[in-house]
């Protein structure tokens, strides 16, 4: 097999199990939010709205095995990349912390990971765009 | 880091995914060493050596 189509069948693979663990995640999420809202206060219903960080951990562990397939470039590439996205997620989180300090609306952890993915995205298109 | 790998690869009329396959890389990683945007690991141009049949001070030089 060719190498660009290795490269191809790789990032199937790749895809299948990243997506395949968020789909995974989306039911126990809506599931967890369904029963465990109308539970009582208590142990168990913090267990069941915990419940969708296990199907989450798939996904990190689909991309560590993404990371493990990669050649020596791709891996360094996408190690940089890694750091530009923390370190703008640190510097909007930062930002925002001194904002609220100011007077801003405060926002939920949740926000982060949407500022992180985002940034993600752009610059893995920057990327992508620079090694065309 | 310098380097011919670009001229040896169009002399034997491969485009970057053939030599890509024939190195197990990705195009990508071919793409940016042809650009010298990326210096490759030791194994990476031993293997480069030995497929254009050169030493590797040949493919590569640091002016």
């Amino acid at each position: 097999m060719g190498c660009e189509m290795l490269e191809r069948e790789v990032k199937k693979v790749y895809l299948r199990e990243l997506f395949g663990a968020l789909a995974i995640y989306a039911v126990v999420l809506v599931a967890a939010l369904h029963f465990g809202r109308a539970m009582p206060e208590g142990t168990v219903r913090t267990a069941v709205l915990l419940s969708p960080s296990l199907p989450f951990f798939l996904a990190v562990w689909a991309v560590a095995r993404q990371v493990g397939r990669m050649d020596e470039y791709l891996r360094l590439s996408a190690l940089q990349d890694i750091a530009i996205v923390c370190a703008v997620t640190a510097g909007w989180t930062f930002t925002y912390g001194f904002l609220e300090n100011a007077g801003f609306p405060r926002l939920s952890m949740f926000t982060v990971w949407p500022v992180m993915g985002g940034t993600w995205l752009v610059v893995g298109a920057l990327r992508c765009f620079r090694n065309r | 880091m310098k380097n011919v790998i670009r001229e040896l690869r169009e002399k034997r009329g491969w485009s970057q995914g053939d030599l890509a396959d024939r190195l197990e890389v990705s195009r990508q990683t071919v793409n940016a060493i042809e650009n010298e945007r990326y210096d490759p690991s030791l194994p990476l141009a031993f293997a480069l050596a030995r497929l254009f049949e050169k030493p590797i001070e040949k493919l590569f030089s640091d002016k």
